[in-house]
C-alpha cells in the first residue's frame, strides 16, 4: 500500500496565511521566557536590552515559530487550536520529524506578525524495519507589518504505517 | 574570546514539571491535551503528559545565549526529534563547537533525558545544529528598519 497517493501529492503547494490582529506585545515575550525558565534580561529589562544596542526588550527567538496565539482557529476537542493541515491517514502513527529555523532579526513587541505556511513536499520512504512512511514537509515564513522577513521555519511531519514491518 | 572546534558548550539542565508545561501551553496558546490532561494521555497509551517538542528549540537557544552572552545572534537552528519526554523528567542540552570563524560559530548540539545516575537515559532531540553570529546582539534583518525599526528612530 502506498501512502503517497494522488490526494496527498495534490496537497503540495497548499497555503495558509495567518496575520496577528495586534502587535506581539512585551508581556507575550516575557511570559514565554518565564514558561521555558529562561531569565535572560533581553526579554524583560528594556534598559539592559538598550545597553546591548537593541531598541528594547525582545522575544525569545523561537516564540515567533509558535503561531497558535493568532491563528484565530477554534480549539478542537483534543485541545489543538493552532495551524494544522488536517491530514489524517488511517493505519498510521503521526510523529514530528524536526524543525529547521532561520532567524533574520530579533522579534520586538511592536511587531505584527504574519505567518504564511505552505506544504512544500510529500515523499515516501521505508523505515529500517520495513514500514512505509510518508514525510510531509511544510515551510512557514514570518513577516512583519512592513513585509520584512523575520524568520523561516521548515518542519516535517511523518506518518508511519502500522502494518507489518512497522 | 576565541573559540576552537571541539570546545564544549556549558550544558544547560532543566527539570520540566507539569506546571512548566501548562505555562508553556498558555504562553503559546497550545492547549493540545497530550501536554497536560492525564485522562487524554492515558487514552493515547503514553505513560505521562508529553513535553511540547518546541520547548527543546527554546532550550537550545537558551544554552547558546547563556554561554555567549547578549552579543550573539542565533541565525540558524535545526533539530530532529528522537524520543518523547514526559512531565517531571530532566533534560540536558549538550553541545560542542564544530566550526569557528572570526564572526560566527557552528555548533553541534543535542537534548538528552537525564537518567537517575546523571547519565544519558535517551536522546530527546538530536542531532541539532546552530549557526551563531558573534559580536552582534541582533540579526542582519535588524538593519533593514521599517517605519518602526531602529534605524527609523
Amino acid at each position: 500500500m502506498t501512502l503517497l497517493t494522488e490526494e496527498i501529492r495534490a496537497l503540495v503547494g497548499r497555503r495558509r496565511v495567518y496575520t496577528a490582529p495586534e502587535e506581539l506585545g512585551a508581556a507575550a515575550c516575557r511570559y514565554f521566557g518565564l514558561a521555558i525558565g529562561d531569565d535572560n534580561p533581553l526579554y524583560s529589562d528594556a534598559e539592559y536590552a538598550r545597553a546591548q544596542g537593541l531598541a528594547g526588550v525582545t522575544a525569545p527567538p523561537t516564540l515567533i515559530c509558535e503561531t497558535n496565539q493568532y491563528t484565530g482557529l477554534p480549539i478542537s476537542p483534543d485541545g489543538d487550536g493552532g495551524h494544522n493541515w488536517g491530514i489524517e491517514i488511517a493505519g498510521t502513527r503521526k510523529v514530528r520529524g524536526g524543525n529547521s529555523y532561520v532567524f533574520h532579526r530579533r522579534i520586538r513587541p511592536d511587531d505584527v506578525v504574519t505567518a504564511a505556511w505552505e506544504i512544500t513536499d510529500a515523499a515516501e520512504k521505508t523505515t529500517r524495519s520495513g514500514a512505509e512512511m510518508l514525510i510531509i514537509t511544510s515551510r512557514a515564513t514570518y513577516t512583519d507589518q512592513h513585509d520584512e522577513l523575520l524568520a523561516e521555519n521548515e518542519e516535517t511531519i511523518i506518518f508511519v504505517s502500522l502494518e507489518a514491518g512497522a | 574570546m576565541t573559540h576552537e572546534p571541539g570546545e564544549v558548550i556549558p550544558p544547560l539542565e532543566r527539570r520540566i514539571g507539569l506546571a512548566d508545561m501548562v505555562a508553556y501551553a498558555g504562553a503559546t496558546w497550545d492547549w493540545y491535551r497530550l501536554h497536560y490532561d492525564s485522562e487524554f494521555v492515558a487514552r493515547q497509551k503514553v505513560p505521562a503528559p508529553v513535553v511540547d517538542g518546541q520547548v527543546f528549540g527554546a532550550l537550545l537557544v537558551e544554552q547558546i545565549q547563556d554561554w555567549l552572552g547578549p552579543r550573539c545572534f542565533v541565525c540558524e537552528l535545526d533539530f530532529t526529534f528522537k524520543s518523547l519526554v514526559f512531565a517531571e523528567e530532566t533534560v540536558r542540552c549538550e553541545g560542542t563547537v564544530s566550526e569557528a570563524g572570526d564572526d560566527f560559530l557552528v555548533l553541534s548540539q543535542r537534548v538528552v533525558v537525564v537518567g537517575a545516575d546523571g547519565g544519558v537515559d535517551r536522546v530527546a532531540a538530536g542531532p541539532a545544529r546552530a549557526r551563531v553570529l558573534l559580536g552582534v546582539a541582533d540579526g542582519p534583518g535588524a538593519g533593514l528598519g521599517g517605519a518602526d525599526g531602529p534605524e527609523a528612530r
